[in-house]
């Protein structure tokens, strides 16, 4: 059912990101609009999904990877949606799709989960509440390094006056999107981590074990602080701040997720 | 339909023939015996009368003689050459008529390919030819399907998307920097005409903060006071920078008027980005601006060029445009086609409601029914005949649509003698179901 549901979702933000593609090239509307209910779509039956692995009998756990990332997809396409006011930012389902496909269809690919998972109502509550944390902080500064990518794209075209298709965001739209993702990612990132530290503190009577994955979070945490710091303390924007988010997003992205995997 | 453009008259000719109000003049064309139906076209690139007629001959003179005596075209004639004015006139007939109603009403005929007022114009048109009752089924049928396919043409091609003035590609690249221009301030460098076009885009834009500055500070107080802006001279620029969103500049002068040192200043002050128009020649701003993060700098040839790739497009998207008209063409043709089977079905009912009518009265007065029963038999013999009737009426609809259709009206008449004013009567005699009654044509089939 759970494979069912997310096969489903996979296929759904694949058709949309082709979808936002097709009426990107051919300029048309409605195709653009009709990506963006395609990703509304997917997003809905993401969520029945998550529904039912509190429905299962032996409910597989978010802490492990796959549905880890699932849950960032998911967060990432709620996120984009709610922001998804203008017409021209439908431009970003493009490249939000796609990688929620990824996302989805690697979840549904790895599910069911290890054995060696804790599961969901086990005795401590704290592994899903980091997991759900990190991961809602990591797919926001995810939105926040796209939202960087789009904006050096479109800021370069305007400088070298390339002619651009015209459903592209705007540069002010795509900084603010930046900007907001940005802050509460951090947020949740910053809880994410605290509550991990609660998580192996329960399990081992210390906060910090020195493993791989715990000192590449700390550096990564760190590193993001330092970003927030100069995008809010030095009200810094546009370009710089775009590529800030980027190559934060990108040192996140491996310090997390790259090392897990490695591991 | 008569009529001149863009590319027939000069604009002094076009001016001379423009209508205001063409109601008046339309309710006394079609008084006259030429023409049937009719609707006049003004706008400042075109004045052509489309109509209705089924003597096109004497119709062309009515309607030349309307240019020349209604329209003020005599002045035109006789202050020059005769032809002079002939040579301003196009006529199209037919097919040719109403395919140019329809790339008309869709913009492939404007000046400016694309523009969307001229279908806005066509319909006022329409409205003044109701208004005059000059226009009845078959021009009413003819600009519903104009303005139907004027509106295909905007939905299913780029005709229309992309701007193709500098003052609107400006506005265009604005508003891919900015999200809501009406929350963005603007500052204008200069007074000429050029900044008044400008200024009059961006308050179409709905931006409400606007500085005009110029050296002479009298002509930014008059053109501020003309657009509710605020006038500055040259020296407050320093201090206008930092809080402004979009700087246009047009103005005369040798050396550049903003530096990149001092537009540098200024972004340090500010966080939003910052679009500087420069349409000045020489050119009034340093081309080093566009290094500085965040701020877009485009001048006069960068705008120009994007117009004009964009009126090339517009152009190219004119052949999808015109199949697109070709096909309403055609569905339009099929309906007015159609047209000529409606005598043909008149009469073929005519026919068969006489029959039924004259064998139910000989037959009702034999029976001596009560009204319940005469009611019942009515009922019946009225459900046969539409039964019967349903299959060659929707046959010959359909058949008229086609060009080779009309073998199919000619059939009809011969079998039920449409054509014979004395079948009626004979018909009266026969009786339902004898089969001496059958039609010659259908013998020879045989």
């Amino acid at each position: 059912m759970i494979l069912d549901l997310l096969q489903l979702t996979a296929a759904l933000y694949l058709a949309s990101g082709l979808t936002a593609w097709l009426g990107l090239v051919l300029e048309a509307r409605r195709t653009a609009r009709a990506a963006v209910f395609l990703l509304a779509g997917g997003a809905l039956v993401h969520t029945a999904s998550f529904a039912a692995f509190h429905l299962e009998a032996t409910p597989p756990p978010l802490t492990d990877l796959p549905a880890a990332v699932s849950v960032m997809a998911w967060v990432a396409v709620i996120f984009v949606l709610g922001f998804l006011r203008s017409e021209r930012l439908g431009a970003l389902v493009g490249l939000v799709a796609p990688v929620a496909f990824v996302g989805t269809f690697f979840g549904a690919l790895r599910l069911p989960h290890s054995a060696a998972a804790p599961l969901v109502g086990a005795a401590s509550s704290w592994p899903h509440l980091h997991v759900l944390l990190a991961s809602t902080g990591l797919a926001l500064l995810g939105v926040a390094g796209v939202a960087g990518t789009l904006f050096l794209y479109v800021d370069r075209s305007l400088k070298l006056r390339r002619r651009m298709r015209p459903r592209w965001p705007s540069l002010e739209a795509l900084d603010r999107m930046n900007r907001v993702a940005l802050a509460l990612g951090f947020l949740l990132l910053t809880l994410g981590v605290a509550t991990g530290m609660l998580w192996v503190e329960s399990e081992s009577g210390r906060p910090w074990t020195g493993t791989a994955h715990e000192t590449w979070s700390a550096l990564a945490w760190a590193v993001y602080a330092a970003l927030v710091v100069a995008r809010f303390g030095g009200h810094q924007q546009g370009r710089r701040a775009a590529v800030l988010a980027v190559a934060g997003f990108a040192f996140l992205f491996f310090a997390v997720i790259g090392v897990s995997l490695l591991a | 339909m008569l009529g001149l453009n863009h590319r027939t008259a000069p604009v002094e000719a076009r001016e001379r023939f423009a209508v205001a109000d063409p109601a008046p003049l339309l309710a006394k064309l079609v008084t006259t015996d030429e023409i049937d139906e009719a609707v006049l076209i003004s706008t400042c690139n075109r004045v052509e009368v489309v109509a209705l007629t089924r003597r096109p001959d004497a119709a062309r003179l009515r309607l030349r003689s309307f240019f020349r005596r209604e329209l003020g075209g005599d002045e035109i004639a006789a202050s020059e050459d005769g032809r002079v004015l002939d040579g301003m006139l196009y006529e199209l007939h037919d097919a040719n008529a109403m395919r140019h109603v329809l790339r008309v009403a869709s913009s492939i005929d404007s000046m400016v390919v694309g523009e969307p007022q001229i279908l806005g114009q066509m319909k006022e048109a329409y409205r003044a030819a109701r208004e005059a009752d000059a226009c009845g089924a078959i021009l009413t049928r003819l600009f519903q399907c104009a303005f139907a396919t004027a509106k295909r043409v905007r939905r299913e091609t780029r005709i229309a998307e992309r701007p193709v003035s500098v003052a609107r590609v400006a506005v265009d690249l604005a508003r891919q920097i900015f999200e809501d221009l009406s929350e963005k301030s603007a500052l204008l460098i200069g007074a000429g005409e050029m900044v008044e076009i400008a200024l009059e885009a961006l308050r179409r834009e709905g931006l409400s903060d606007v500085c005009v500055a110029n050296r002479t500070r009298a002509h930014a107080a008059e053109l501020a006071e003309r657009f509710g802006a605020t006038a500055h001279g040259l020296e407050e620029i320093p201090t206008l920078l930092p809080r402004v969103d979009v700087v246009l500049s047009c103005i005369g002068g040798d050396a550049p008027l903003l530096t990149a040192p001092q537009v540098e200043t200024a972004m340090r002050e500010r966080s939003n980005p910052l679009f500087v128009i420069d349409i000045g020649v020489p050119r009034n701003v340093d081309p080093a601006v566009n290094r500085l993060d965040g701020v877009y700098l485009y001048d006069l040839d960068d705008l120009s060029e994007a117009a004009s790739a964009n009126a090339n497009e517009r152009r190219r998207e004119t052949v999808r445009a015109e199949a697109i008209v070709l096909e309403e063409q055609q569905r339009f043709d099929g309906w007015l086609t159609a047209l000529k089977a409606v005598p043909t079905i008149r009469d073929l009912k005519s026919r068969a409601e006489s029959i039924r009518l004259g064998e139910l009265e000989k037959s009702l007065g034999r029976l001596g029914l009560d009204e319940t029963q005469r009611e019942g038999v009515e009922a019946l013999t009225r459900a046969i005949v539409n039964k019967l009737l349903h299959a060659p009426v929707s046959r010959l609809r359909g058949q008229a649509e086609r060009e080779d259709g009309f073998g199919y009206l000619e059939a009809a008449r011969a079998l039920f003698d449409l054509d014979d004013p004395s079948a009626e009567a004979g018909a009266d005699e026969k009786t339902v179901g004898d089969k001496t009654a059958a039609p010659p044509a259908l013998k020879d089939d045989e």
